[in-house]
């Protein structure tokens, strides 16, 4: 019984599709391509990473990213972090002012558009380097970060309305398993991601 | 010895049947290659390869794997899992169509969460491409969106079903493409869905267009229905394995402790699993098991031995991450590519009744 379990039912009726040998080679050879654009982008990234994966990549770009193949498949590897949000405060022309945050659990629902929006701060923390690190790094990473932080708080304006707003990125503490039988709690990591205009350029 | 007989009677038939796993494709391929039956016999009926089995010389070991190839990629499938997994997936798109189509122009506008030439910049073009870029309107944008989502309803309901699977995969990868920023593992997932779904017979059972047009030769096995069903099945060994192996990178999935991290961060929690902090072997015997089940996927999820423990234990997994992390889209595209594994006969025995497998046989 068990062995037959899984057997699949067998051919009736019509003949069996089969194809011809020249076919079978054409389509085996994109069968390898597709299975190359599968296996290649997460030996290739993210770090770390060897050269010769990044190398065997470049052929493959066009159908990775035509596919959108090009994935890691870390998921909460290589550990479980803490959390992120993006904090916002926003001054009117009139002087008030309006504050919120990405993503809002209270009123970004359903969950997917939480989860749309959450990845926003999570993405953003992931290139911002913790407030110890060395001047050299927080100053190379600026470039990569920086235009990810001007589009949100454009959007952030565009949306709202506002004259001007300034960004924080928190980092929620993530409590030890003793911390919480002591109900205790840290304190959130807050990094200032700057104020921004309508020219977008960004304030001092 | 009813086993054994009925074993032998799928030995015969190797070549017509519709193979889907290695133990089998191997046996059958190593047969069709020799040209005879296998030379004996274990005790328990289990076949016992043959010493001229992988002899060198002569280019039998080399033809054996030109056999299994084969026999893995180009034996016919019943197309039912395809179907299923088509429905599976669109209605994953429906919904993600949907909730795009929410805040469509801050996702894909020009003023949206990113502009257009940061997107541009920040991926690899050419080749990311997107028909978002394309829209030069918040009404283009929307009618886009709509399109994905019209798409979708009918790639589920099995309507124009080609044409549907095509156009829905369009516009997933052009929502992907153009909001890297709000993409996370749900997306990547729908995207193996859709793949394989564009590739196969998916609407040649279960569908609308089987309604409108009978044909009793539709849920014949097919070719093509294997290879898209082969294609996600190496896929979502392929993920389970990266995932798997990124987590031996981090030192809390070696003590136990990760899931306590999943748990405890504040932005995923849907449901409070903080009494963990009291029960550190629960939390131990959680992470070991997802751990080295992801890892060890791709390898037991083809013996029929295991394969059964190894989906089975794909539900409460993924329905696990779904219900306390909020992440049910994503749990939900998992448990459907887990199903390309099932075996048609078992769907077909559960799904039956929508079939009218009595009358195709009349």
């Amino acid at each position: 019984m068990v062995e037959t379990m899984f057997m699949q039912p067998e051919a009736v009726g019509p003949a069996p599709d089969r194809w011809s040998s020249v076919t079978r080679a054409v389509v085996s050879a994109g069968v390898v391509l597709y299975l190359a654009c599968v296996i290649v982008p997460p030996l290739a990234g993210p770090p770390p990473a060897s050269g010769l994966a990044v190398a065997a990549l470049q052929p493959l770009r066009p159908f990775v990213g035509g596919l959108y193949l090009g994935h890691g498949y870390r998921f909460f590897a290589p550990d479980p972090g803490p959390g992120h949000s993006i904090r916002w405060s926003m001054e009117f022309a009139d002087g008030s002012t309006r504050t919120g945050v990405i993503p809002d659990r209270d009123a970004d629902r359903p969950r997917l558009l939480y989860h749309r929006r959450f990845m926003i701060s999570e993405k953003i923390a992931a290139l911002v380097p913790p407030d110890g690190a060395p001047e050299e790094a927080r100053r190379q990473s600026r470039g990569d970060w920086q235009p990810l932080v001007m589009d949100v708080a454009g959007h952030l304006l565009d949306r709202h309305g506002g004259g001007r707003v300034t960004l924080h990125l928190v980092e929620h503490y993530l409590p030890a398993p003793e911390e919480v039988m002591r109900a205790e709690a840290g304190a959130d990591v807050v990094t200032s991601l700057g104020t921004y205009a309508r020219a977008e350029e960004s304030l001092p | 010895m009813r086993t054994a007989t009925m074993r032998t009677a799928t030995m015969r038939t190797a070549t017509m049947r519709t193979a889907t796993m290695p133990a089998d494709v191997f046996r059958a391929a190593a047969t069709a290659a020799r040209g005879d039956r296998p030379s004996a016999r274990g005790a328990h009926g289990a076949a016992v390869r043959g010493p001229e089995c992988g002899r060198p010389g002569q280019g039998g070991w080399l033809r054996e794997w030109l056999a299994a190839w084969n026999a893995f990629w180009f034996t016919p499938a019943d197309p039912l899992p395809l179907a299923l997994v088509r429905i599976g997936a669109g209605a994953l798109l429906v919904w993600a169509a949907f909730v795009w189509l929410l805040d469509a122009d801050a996702f894909f506008g020009a003023a949206g969460w990113q502009r257009p030439e940061n997107v541009w910049r920040m991926n690899d073009q050419p080749w990311q491409w997107s028909w978002y870029f394309a829209a030069g309107s918040p009404g283009g944008v929307r009618l886009l969106a709509g399109l994905t989502l019209v798409a979708a309803v009918m790639l589920t309901l099995g309507i124009a079903t080609p044409l549907a699977a095509v156009v829905s995969l369009a516009g997933f990868v052009s929502a992907a493409n153009r909001a890297p920023l709000n993409v996370f593992g749900f997306d990547d997932v729908l995207g193996m869905l859709l793949v394989a779904v564009a590739i196969g017979p998916a609407g040649a059972v279960l569908s609308v267009d089987r309604l409108l047009a009978p044909d009793a030769t539709a849920s014949r096995p097919t070719v093509r229905a294997n290879l898209a069903l082969r294609l996600l099945q190496v896929h979502l060994c392929v993920i389970y394995l990266f995932s798997g192996c990124g987590k031996l990178l981090g030192g809390s999935w070696w003590e136990g402790t990760a899931l306590w991290g999943a748990a405890a961060n504040v932005q995923y929690r849907t449901l409070d699993l903080r009494w963990l902090a009291w029960h550190p072997f629960v939390t131990n015997a959680l992470t070991l098991a997802t751990l080295w089940w992801e890892i060890a996927y791709a390898a037991l999820v083809w013996p029929r031995l295991t394969r059964r423990l190894v989906l089975a234990m794909a539900v409460p997994v993924h329905l696990g991450i779904g219900l306390a992390m909020g992440m049910m889209e994503f749990g939900l595209a998992m448990l459907v590519a887990n199903m390309a594994f099932v075996p048609a006969a078992v769907l077909r025995r559960a799904v039956g009744p929508f079939l009218g497998t009595a009358r195709e046989r009349s």
